[in-house]
């Protein structure tokens, strides 16, 4: 980058030398929020989805066998006979075991287990979960589960990750913000008497602002770059990190284009906010002179 | 051009520097200001080049009364005026040659009309060689011929220069004079501080003496 030529000493005065660094931590902090909220929200929206378009129902045990099997086909019975419904399948018995097995152990082959029907609906077509539960009823220990109390939660938990990134983004942008009305005002602390030279001899509060914003912007947009940098390196660390347990706790994460363009737009976005900043601090302190 | 009426002058809540002044210049005149240290002098100069506003009184300049003139139109005002100050106030950083240009940048002129006016008139001064040198690395008598350049960079129709001759000796003290006379002649008003008579003594010019913040305007010096 060719160094630009400024009417004021900017490069000998201390005022704006910790800018980029602040910058560059507040790019870093804001990219790394966006991504875990991102990160966050798409979790949220696979588990959302897997539950969605779906339910279970659950027939509690009997102590005989026949018995439970027999529940279980009215069970199949009924909901596939229900307007709506994709299909309906009994979850085999050795597939509950499996997955009870690290909780339970393998030995559970006694233990009294409810049997589980997996249900899934037309996607895009109604379905009276009401009248199907009660036609349910029919059935003794037979119970419908829509999952619409996890998706309420998970719809809850989504929100809140977005709106607590929102927050934390503003707070990084009003922090940045304020650092550059403090580098700026030391600068015109420091440049006071150029300043009014530059007065004196015929310039416009715009054309002294046009200085302090250049430079600003100057600092921001360097500091912004390392910051994204680090930011890269970072959740590279991290995802060559997360890779092995990955898909074993949550389901798989993908930036896609449009994240990755607002990602990138953050050592902009940083600039913008120091150049304007700086303008209007500027501006102010200026109408203050004679 | 210029035009003072009872006017006083103090800085924020000190003592009053300036009482009761008044006079004209007309467009086109050469006049001298002199007066004591203290006298008040550059504070007179001040108060003509838009740097303050005076306490009481009209200033009027080039037909302005600077009392009713919004900051916002005092750029365009201050652009009319060329001002050579006391201590050269140069830029260190900047070239002689982005020295000068200053004015005509702040006043947005495009960059080759002034590279071309900046060489033209550091030759002028007898700094054709300097372009590309920095203040710290000239006399003091160059730095005042840089001022000097930047001061008429713009073709002011008014000059005022603050001891312009407090840091040279009494032949370049002279010679500087006489550059203002050339600028005087093509229709720049001058108005010169100094408290140096043996210089005044040289020129035929009216002279605005300052005693304790009050004026006495003179005939020619001699």
């Amino acid at each position: 980058m060719a160094a630009r030529r400024y009417d004021l000493p900017f490069s000998e005065d201390g005022s704006g030398r910790f800018l980029p660094w602040m910058i560059a931590l507040m790019v870093y902090l804001a990219a790394l929020a966006s991504v875990a909220a991102l990160a966050a929200r798409e979790v949220v929206e696979q588990w959302n989805a897997g539950l969605e378009g779906s339910a279970t129902v659950e027939i509690a045990p009997s102590p005989d066998d026949a018995t439970t099997e027999e529940r279980v086909a009215q069970v199949l019975e009924i909901v596939r006979a229900a307007r709506g419904v994709e299909s309906a399948e009994a979850v085999p018995a050795g597939d509950i075991n499996r997955l009870l097995a690290p909780w339970l152990g393998t030995e559970i082959g006694g233990l009294p287990l409810p049997r589980l029907v997996d249900v899934k609906f037309r996607s895009g077509q109604a379905v009276d979960l009401r009248a199907l539960s009660g036609a349910l009823t029919r059935v003794s220990g037979a119970r419908l589960d829509d999952h619409s109390l996890w998706r309420e939660r998970l719809r809850t938990l989504g929100r809140t990750v977005q709106v607590a990134a929102i927050i934390i983004v503003e707070l990084i942008a009003i922090a940045a913000g304020a650092t550059v009305v403090f580098a700026t005002r030391s600068g015109l602390a420091v440049h006071r008497e150029l300043i009014e030279l530059m007065h004196l001899i015929g310039s416009r509060d715009s054309y002294i602002a046009r200085q302090f914003q250049n430079h600003a912007m100057s600092l921001a947009l360097r500091g912004g770059l390392l910051g994204i940098a680090l930011a890269a390196v970072t959740l590279g660390v991290i995802a060559i990190i997360s890779r092995p347990i990955g898909d074993a706790l949550v389901p798989g994460v993908s930036i896609g284009a449009a994240t990755l363009a607002a990602l990138a737009a953050l050592p902009l976005i940083a600039a913008g906010i120091a150049t304007l900043t700086a303008r209007v601090t500027v501006l102010r302190t200026l109408r203050q002179m004679p | 051009m210029v035009r003072f009426q009872g006017v006083a002058m103090r800085y924020a809540s000190g003592p009053e520097i300036l009482h009761d002044i008044s006079f004209n210049l007309e467009a086109g005149s050469y006049h001298f200001l002199t007066g004591a240290s203290g006298a008040g002098k550059t504070s007179l100069l001040r108060l003509m080049y838009l740097a303050n506003r005076a306490t009481r009184g009209t200033v009027k300049v080039f037909g302005h009364d600077i009392g009713n003139t919004s900051r916002r139109a005092l750029p365009a005002l201050r652009r009319r005026i060329g001002v050579v100050f006391q201590e050269f106030r140069l830029l260190d950083h900047l070239s002689t040659r982005d020295n000068v240009a200053l004015s005509l940048r702040i006043a947005g002129v495009k960059e080759d009309v002034i590279r071309a006016h900046v060489a033209e008139l550091l030759s002028w001064v007898g700094l054709g060689d300097k372009l590309d040198s920095t203040p710290s690395t000239l006399s003091d008598g160059e730095k005042q011929r840089v001022a000097i350049a930047r001061a008429v960079i713009g073709r002011p129709s008014l000059l005022i220069a603050d001891e312009p001759t407090g840091s040279v000796d009494e032949a370049q003290g002279v010679r500087i004079l006489r550059l203002f006379e050339e600028l005087n002649r093509i229709g720049t008003t001058v108005v010169v501080a100094t408290h140096d008579q043996r210089l005044l003594s040289k020129f035929n010019h009216r002279v605005l003496r300052l005693e304790n913040g009050t004026l006495r305007i003179d005939g020619p010096a001699s």
